[in-house]
């Protein structure tokens, strides 16, 4: 009756992940084509420029590991404090016009530091 | 002294070795002297951890920057404090930290075990020092904390957000509970390997596992805590893998806690508690990778480093070895009682047990989806907050439930009517306060609504079971109220001791209900001069106000916070830049009102250099109900840990009196 | 460096000492064979184990009629069968002890 149970306990969440799917995951060389929201990975590139609380966040990301394609990103929300040029991110929005639409508060800068943690993003 | 370090590390891998392969010869040959010699070997390894340990600390306190882990970590303007807990503020040290817990705990297990089960140590010796010993082995030969290097002017400091208290607790807590899981899961796997049937390493291990598992839960309320104060985002838990990590297995031990009452009472779920104990054991370990190698994205790990391949093997190597072992002790393992009803104590504990598991997993998969995903469809997917909210509430809402239905339902078989007249009061109660409830708006969210019903149900039945229990005891002898009620929970420390936890989990829901549900959030940029309004509340920025500290520049806002005309508090939310590590730290300003328990957080978001301030306000009610909730936990766990001088007694009454000698 | 080789050395001679101390202190033992509790043994604790069962049953079933969770018919339907377990396992190890020994009486206790 437990082996049951639990099987179909893990039958549902299953199938709740394969139809409302997760959030796919890419990087700035992956990213064309792709329409829908997406979390976008990358490293930051150039200056970034504009206020993210007035007209808009500017900046550049690229893959983490090094590659050509420039993948420029608007962002409206908090900027986490490790914010920098050349520190790894995290962002969901998606592509538009070839600029990528961030959602509003959803940046989130990795520490660059190993195993010291330090997020501020905007959740729960 | 990096080499007395060094050499101290090899010697505890040496001895613990020998522990695990010498133990287990002796265990399989049924040798005594080799037996006792493996467990001074154990004992010994303590000793040396200790010794690499102390190098460790002296060599931090002495800001000894020769030594490559001290200068990564420390700087020489760090405070003493934040200079020795650095200890475990990186990698290698972390993992020195995990051997010297985990060699501390097996030594005093086995020492304190001798009386009860000293033919049990016979196994469990060696699969502690094994586990041990891969530690050990990861210390010496792939992340040593004692590598050497020129040393330079200064260190590079320790991260600002880690110059915290709760931060310098939370890894000892934490480890102590996580550590502390292997216990148990020796003691468990070395009954299988001697093929006792007995509850033997139940009752040994017993107080270990609550202790683990009340040091892991606190562990986590001070993580949840710092991220709340520190990280300041205005929430306590971000579903991180890194935060699932130590959540998976306390979850587990929870499960396996009420499951192995159920064994101890009427013989029955041998299988499910062998499984259960493994699987809290497995997924601690598999938390630690988690936390070390970048094997899942998370804003806590980030460098593919070797140790994630070992770590992974050893995952293996226990996944298989542990599922083996319980397969090959199966037919010694079942036993003959059957669950009599689908009403009975044993039956909630049971459902308990499924939805906490079945939560457990469901945050595994999540934790796992990206891996998974990017296997089945090349590219990886994550999910976030809305897939963990939908099971949080799915699982964990029949959970509060359960808490209320169980203390009130009888063993073996419950009849309708008595569950009627036992339901009665605390049902009319919950149904009372929903109605209240909608009737003041918190209808806004149903999920909200039905938490906190569920909440008031099962403080009632808490309630009606003290009182029930204070009333029978007082009406048998002439104590006063306050006697009996002592006494009551005196004479039945594990009962009354779980319905304090209980009060405990309870008190957190509907903190988190509350500070979740119930919060408002907004958003504004202001001039000094200008103001905005949040849940009733008038917020008025002043300006500016800088000063320079030791180690960094502080700049600080001045907001007034208003009810009405009334000036209720002056709240400085700002920013601080470290110097020495070129950071800028987020500093919130937070005002508890503690008639209502609720807060008002203030992030000065953004700072402007035309004077103006991006001011970011949250209105959490309830939110402080989660740290009392921590405290009364802490209670609860030590009612029940509290060591009962008459059960002492009769439990070695009876394994005397059984194993007298032939 | 010399300090930390002497303080190194004699921890490695320490535990050497340690771990070889069950057989310095006994190098010609007689009986070097592992206590462990043979089938007799361990059916006597099965046995103890399930009278402390149906001890702790009895108790906390007379604890949860006294606190009215369980009512009367109930309770007389199951004191029955439970003082029955009881009594056969408090049976059954006398008969394995082989001696008038008796465990303590049923308490009644909340």
């Amino acid at each position: 009756m437990i082996a049951l149970s639990v099987a179909a306990v893990l039958a549902i969440f299953l199938v709740y992940t394969s139809l409302a799917g997760g959030t796919p995951s890419l990087r700035p060389s992956t990213l064309a084509g792709y329409s829908g929201t997406v979390s976008l990975v990358g490293k930051v590139v150039g200056t970034p420029t504009g206020d993210a609380h007035g007209a808009g966040l500017r900046f550049g990301l690229r893959d983490v590991k090094g590659g050509a394609t420039t993948v420029p990103v608007l962002y409206h929300g908090t900027v986490p404090d490790l914010f920098a040029k050349g520190r790894d991110v995290v962002v969901q929005g998606r592509l538009r016009n070839g600029v990528f639409v961030a959602q509003r508060n959803s940046l989130l800068t990795k520490c660059p530091s190993k195993y010291a943690p330090a997020k501020s993003s905007s959740t729960s | 002294m990096p080499d007395l370090g060094r050499a101290a590390l090899v010697i505890a891998f040496l001895l613990l070795v020998y522990a695990a392969v010498g133990g287990a010869f002796a265990a399989l040959t049924r040798r005594r002297r080799l037996a006792a010699s493996a467990q001074n070997a154990l004992t010994a390894a303590f000793g040396a951890t200790a010794v690499a340990s102390a190098v460790l600390l002296v060599a931090l306190a002495r800001h000894d920057f020769s030594f490559q882990y001290v200068a990564e970590h420390t700087s020489k303007d760090l405070p003493l404090g934040y200079t020795l807990t650095a200890f475990w503020g990186g990698q290698e040290g972390s993992l020195l930290l995990w051997l010297l817990v985990l060699c501390g705990y097996a030594a005093a297990a086995v020492l304190t075990t001798r009386r009860v089960a000293r033919d049990l140590l016979a196994w469990t010796v060696p699969v502690l020092a094994g586990i041990a010993s891969f530690f050990a082995f990861m210390l010496v030969f792939v992340s040593s904390p004692f590598a050497t290097q020129h040393a330079p002017a200064d260190g590079a400091g320790l991260n600002p957000s880690l110059q915290n208290p709760y931060m310098a607790i939370h890894p000892p807590m934490l480890y102590l509970g996580y550590v502390g899981l292997t216990v148990p899961f020796a003691f468990a796997m070395g009954a299988l390997l001697s093929r006792r049937t007995d509850e033997r390493w139940i009752v040994a291990t017993r107080r270990w596992t609550l202790a683990a598992w009340a040091f892991l839960g606190v562990g986590q309320l001070l993580g949840a805590h710092w991220a709340y104060v520190e990280i300041g985002w205005g929430g306590y838990y971000a579903w991180d893998p890194v935060e699932n990590a130590a959540l998976m297995p306390w979850l587990v031990a929870t499960a396996y806690l009420h499951s192995v009452m159920i064994q101890e009472k009427r013989g029955m779920l041998r299988v499910w508690n062998m499984v259960l104990v493994a699987l809290a054991f497995g997924l601690s370990i598999f938390g630690t990778f988690l936390t070390r190698s970048g094997v899942i994205q998370s804003i806590h790990s980030f460098s593919q480093s070797t140790l994630g391949s070992w770590f992974l093997g050893f995952i293996c190597v226990i996944a298989v070895g542990s599922t083996a072992l319980i397969l090959l002790r199966l037919p010694l393992l079942r036993s003959k009682t059957k669950l009599e009803s689908l009403v009975s104590r044993e039956a909630t504990f049971l459902y308990n047990n499924l939805l906490l598991v079945a939560l457990s997993l469901t945050i595994l998969w999540g934790v796992i989806y990206p891996l998974v995903s990017q296997l089945v469809r090349g590219e990886p997917s994550t999910v976030s907050k809305p897939y963990y909210d939908f099971f949080l509430h799915t699982f964990g809402l029949p959970l509060l439930l359960l808490m209320g239905i169980g203390p009130l339902v009888a063993w073996r078989r419950a009849s309708v009517r008595a569950l009627g007249r036992t339901f009665f009061w605390p049902l009319i109660v919950a149904l009372v306060a929903g109605v209240v409830l909608l009737v003041l708006g918190a209808g806004s969210s149903r999920v909200g609504v039905i938490a906190y019903t569920f909440c008031v149900f099962v403080l009632a039945s808490i309630v009606l079971e003290f009182a029930r229990g204070t009333r029978a005891r007082k009406a048998l002898g002439t104590e006063s109220w306050p006697g009996a009620f002592v006494s009551l929970i005196a004479r039945n420390r594990r009962r009354y001791g779980g319905y304090v936890v209980h009060a405990a989990v309870v008190l957190l829901a509907i903190g988190v209900a509350g500070s979740s549900a119930y919060q408002t959030v907004k958003e504004q940029r202001l001039f000094p001069g200008q103001s905005m309004t949040v849940a009733g509340n008038t917020y008025v920025f002043r300006g500016y106000e800088s000063h320079r500290a030791a180690n960094h520049l502080a700049i600080r806002a001045i907001v007034d916070e208003y009810h009405g005309s009334s000036h209720i508090a002056t709240l400085h939310p700002g920013k601080n830049s470290y110097f020495a590590e070129q950071q800028v730290s987020n500093e919130v300003a937070i005002r508890h009102d503690l008639l209502t328990g609720a807060d008002s957080f203030l992030i000065a978001d953004q700072v402007n250099a035309n004077g103006s301030i991006d001011l970011k306000i949250l209105q959490k009610p309830l939110v402080n109900l989660i740290w009392l909730a921590g405290l009364v936990f802490v209670a609860g766990s030590l009612i029940t840990l509290w060591p009962d001088a008459v059960e002492e007694r009769r439990l070695a009454a009876r394994y005397a009196g059984a194993l007298a000698e032939a | 460096m010399t300090g930390a080789l002497v303080i190194g050395a004699a921890i490695a001679v320490l535990c050497v000492v340690v771990v070889a101390w069950p057989f310095l202190r006994e190098p010609n033992a007689r009986d070097d064979r592992l206590i462990e509790p043979g089938a007799l043994e361990q059916r006597r604790l099965a046995v103890a184990e399930e009278r402390d069962r149906a001890l702790a049953a009895l108790k906390e079933l007379e604890f949860d009629h006294r606190t009215g969770k369980i009512s009367d018919d109930d309770y007389r339907s199951q004191v029955g069968p439970l003082r029955r377990r009881a009594a056969d396992a408090l049976r059954a190890l006398d008969v394995r002890a082989d001696g008038p020994r008796r465990p303590g009486r049923v308490g009644r206790e909340v």
